[in-house]
């Protein structure tokens, strides 16, 4: 049975346990092919309007992968931690798949609790069913998923360079390059080291989110939050670059609280919609190079 | 210590009867107006949901008229409602006010402690015994929800009018009426004689109006001034409204979810195409289409602010279910622009194609 698994939202983070888990079960995997123009026109057009460009382009991938296999996979991620969630389009996100291609078939779309490894493995046995009812095989796959994981996890950026930036937002918008149109190599082609949120581990983003009045109940705004102030506040950046698609309501907050908190440190949001144009991104990113590297 | 709150539909009302009740000091900050929304607009994010501009403008204006304590209600996601609060708090810090906020959030996220101490705040302003603030708590919500109940029969009946207007002149007269009056006893009376003078309207029962119902994002729906005065308009083209989101049904909601006994027709109504709640009132938006046209209604409008992403979903599923039930839905989203013109071309044209489908079977 050959199922398929969208390069879009979490693919980037999460892909490493996805296949590995599924292939163990003994599915064929097939990946849609990374973010193009046709994706985005694809997702467009079969999407609500008012959506941002991450669950458009999702839906791009989604309809470009319906004719290549049996199956395909829409997790639908409540929440990676405890009392918190990703964002209600996530949890909504099957249906908003199903409304717009009818005919798709889709494996369990059960919610992830990914906040302990009980809950997860519950929606790994229900999301096995297809394939497996054997509870061994089950383990086994999930312990070499989680495996992979893990081993593929840490995404240290090259950042030996002088001049740092910190590129913050949400891990669809920083690790699909063609959504950002590849903006870690533009920026280190400026001669600027990326860091980005993965860098940063949980303890001390947790430290500076914790001064706020109330903690964000998003993992993403959280973590950006945490990782832009500690970034900025001990110098270890000269700047910071918050990329964020159009109209996404986790980020019109928490951009706001991120300058707030800063002040006047350097601070640049480049939004992302369907339109590509390049020129202007790229006059963007090198005057603000220049701003950095002069002060 | 003076009190002030963002308004949301009939709660002022409430609010004022409650604050009375306990002897502190307030103040209403005028209705909502594009006055507020500008004044909110100027400091807020600009990609932030309509709701929290027009909030903030209340605020605002609830700040100039003597006010240094702010009541919001809070939530804890996923939708961003759950962090006004926070961006409230910091946008006026920011702007050199110093203002208290008293934001009431759910027990199971801040501890009870937590909670009954932010309410303590607000209870110890007050000289009266433990009996008479309960009982101002009892009023508040029996007249809230008195006032829900009329202005909805109102809105419903004026399809079955006789002489045109009279639901609508009513309603308008009750709104005006209750703004003025401050005690508990007055306003009780006031609603005992508005019930009286609305059973007293003719109505002819054989008339068969065009009858939609009302879903979407809550505050749209029930804040007049954000969604154009949607009600107010069909009002007048003779069309019978229906909603049940309300600031009524809000408070009951919110104090029987901890037992899982909310909406439990909505919920089980919805469950077909959408299992779990995913935040905002997106499964209450869904579980009402449902209903809609499961009792017979002529159609529905959704209404969400820009960028709602719980709305967003059930617009999705409302596409898929306005085909499976043959349900006529018209979205309308809502972002503070001031052109009611196009919005007027929209609604008429929905009701003109709802009323050909009553009229043709073909």
């Amino acid at each position: 049975m050959r199922l398929g698994i969208p390069k879009g939202l979490l693919y980037y983070k999460y892909h490493d346990f996805g296949e590995v888990f599924f292939s163990e079960l003994g599915a064929e995997i097939v990946t849609s092919e990374n973010t193009c123009r046709k994706t985005l026109d694809m997702g467009a057009l079969n999407c609500v309007d008012e959506a941002c460009l991450p669950i458009k382009v999702f839906h791009g991938h989604i309809g470009l992968l319906q004719e290549k296999c049996d199956y395909v996979l829409v997790p639908r991620f409540m929440s990676i931690y405890k009392h918190e969630y990703i964002c209600p389009k996530f949890c909504g996100l099957p249906e908003m798949i199903k409304s717009s291609y009818k005919n798709l078939k889709i494996i369990d779309t059960g919610p992830i609790y990914a906040d302990s490894s009980e809950s997860l493995y519950k929606w790994c046995r229900e999301a096995a069913r297809p394939f497996t009812k054997d509870e061994n095989k089950i383990q086994y796959a999930y312990a070499q998923g989680m495996k992979a994981y893990k081993q593929n996890k840490t995404v240290v950026h090259k950042s030996d360079s002088k001049l740092r930036v910190a590129l913050i937002g949400h891990p669809y918008n920083i690790y699909d390059n063609y959504l950002n149109m590849n903006i870690v190599l533009k920026l280190q082609k400026l001669g600027f080291g990326v860091i980005t949120e993965d860098d940063i581990g949980e303890e001390i983003t947790n430290r500076f989110s914790n001064e706020l009045f109330k903690r964000p109940f998003w993992t993403f705004a959280r973590r950006n939050y945490g990782t832009a102030v500690y970034l900025a506040t001990n110098k270890q950046v000269d700047g910071i670059i918050y990329i964020s698609s159009f109209a996404c309501g986790i980020d019109s907050v928490v951009i706001e609280l991120i300058k707030n908190r800063l002040n006047d440190f350097p601070v640049m949001v480049l939004k992302l919609d369907e339109q590509t144009g390049e020129a202007g991104f790229n006059t963007r990113l090198e005057a603000f190079g220049d701003m950095m590297k002069r002060s | 210590m003076k009190i002030t709150i963002p308004h949301f539909g009939n709660t002022h009302i409430a609010a004022k009867v409650l604050f009375e009740g306990l002897g502190i000091d307030y103040v209403i900050p005028p209705l909502s107006s594009y006055r507020a929304l500008e004044a909110g607009d100027i400091i807020s994010p600009d990609e932030i949901c309509l709701p929290f501009k027009i909030m903030l403008g209340n605020v605002l204006q609830g700040i100039e008229a003597g006010a240094d304590t702010v009541i919001l209600p809070g939530s804890c996601g996923p939708c961003r409602f759950g962090e006004y609060g926070e961006l409230q708090i910091q946008i006026l810090e920011k702007r050199g006010y110093d203002i208290d906020f008293i934001v009431l959030e759910k027990p199971s996220e801040i501890g009870v402690q937590e909670l009954l101490n932010r309410i303590s705040h607000i209870s110890s302003a007050s000289k009266k015994n433990k009996g008479m603030k309960i009982k101002a708590l009892l009023d508040a919500y029996y007249i809230l929800k008195e006032i829900d109940n009329i202005e909805s029969k109102c809105r419903y009946l004026s399809g079955y009018e006789k002489n045109n207007g009279d639901f609508k002149r009513i309603l308008y007269h009750f709104q005006l009426e209750t703004m003025e009056l401050k005690r508990p006893v007055d306003i009780l009376n006031c609603i005992k004689k508005y019930n009286r003078s609305i059973a007293d309207i003719a109505i002819d029962s054989n008339k068969n109006p065009i009858k939609i119902s009302i879903i979407g994002e809550i505050y749209t729906v029930t804040e007049a001034f954000s969604n154009y005065y949607l009600e107010n308009k069909l009002m007048d083209y003779g069309v019978s409204v229906k909603r049940s989101l309300s600031p009524s049904w809000w408070v009951k909601n919110m104090l029987l979810t901890p037992i899982k006994l909310n909406s439990i027709k909505i919920n089980r109504a919805a469950k077909e195409y959408i299992p779990l709640g995913i935040g905002g009132h997106a499964v209450e938006c869904i579980g009402e289409a449902l209903i809609t046209s499961k009792i017979g209604f002529d159609g529905a409008i959704q209404v969400f602010p820009l960028g709602c992403m719980p709305e967003i979903v059930s617009k999705a599923v409302l596409k898929q279910i306005s085909e499976d039930k043959e349900l006529p839905v018209l979205n309308l989203v809502v972002d503070g622009l001031s052109s009611e013109a196009g919005i007027i071309t929209r609604l008429e044209a929905f009701i003109d194609m709802l009323e050909r489908r009553k009229k043709c079977i073909l």
